[in-house]
């Protein structure tokens, strides 16, 4: 078997899968050094890649700084810099296989993001609607606690003639 | 059917940005847990662990929390 024949089916199978189509996620972090006006514009430039490619938005989470769990390291210019924040945000659309690659490829020279990760999902919305109680519990006890006391201040008009009553029975103690 | 924090909240897919969520099956040191404490199925499991990698590399979870 020539090499040609060995790399005949593989390349078939990518000719397929080129074609289609699969719900994907791209998740970013744009460094935190980027102003405010400009973010819109780099988030353009990704949906432009995506829509240069055939690509249908599904859903769109815009980019809001964010405190990051651990610092990350960047190369600028040869030198590393350390960002411990970023804007995340994320998009959620329907593309070929090449687009994704693409989207990929562009993203990696790209200075401006600090992180991105792109892959394959559902195209029903994957975040839960469960919220985790306790922190609204906490406020309810806090609440409980502090009504009482102010009804404890208030229901205290004593007139004078109760007043001199109660100190002559401590004198008289 | 198994008896935990998927399926009593009716949750078929785990999402990386889900943080709060994914808390809940990691220990204190930012671990995952095991199959036996998060009691979820293994498909579960799966999801949720590939769920937690995926919210580390992009820095909403630590790696180790000390």
């Amino acid at each position: 078997m020539t090499a040609e024949e060995a790399n005949a089916p593989a390349a078939a199978e990518s000719a397929e899968t080129d074609d289609v189509v699969r719900v994907y996620e791209i998740g970013y972090h744009i460094i935190p050094t980027v102003k405010d006006e400009d973010i819109e514009n780099i988030v353009g430039g990704v949906r432009a890649v995506i829509e240069k490619h055939g690509g249908n938005f599904i859903a769109e989470g815009a980019p809001a700084l964010t405190r990051l769990a651990y610092p990350m390291q960047v190369l600028t210019d040869g030198k590393k810099e350390e960002h411990d924040r970023g804007y995340f945000g994320w998009i959620k659309f329907e593309a070929k296989v090449s687009a994704a690659e693409a989207l990929e490829d562009t993203l990696r020279g790209d200075a401006n993001f600090l992180r991105f990760i792109v892959f394959r999902t559902a195209r029903e919305d994957t975040r839960s609607k469960m919220r985790p109680p306790t922190l609204r519990e906490v406020k309810r006890t806090d609440t409980i606690k502090s009504s009482p006391r102010r009804a404890e201040e208030s229901s205290a008009p004593v007139s004078e003639e109760d007043l001199e009553k109660a100190l002559q029975d401590l004198t008289a103690e | 059917m198994a008896n935990n924090i998927l399926t009593q909240n009716d949750i078929r897919h785990v999402d990386y940005k889900d943080i709060d969520l994914l808390k809940q099956f990691v220990n204190p040191h930012g671990r995952i847990m095991s199959r036996s404490k998060s009691n979820l199925t293994a498909k579960q499991q799966r999801e949720v662990e590939r769920a937690i990698k995926r919210a580390r590399f992009m820095g909403l979870l630590p790696y180790i929390q000390k």
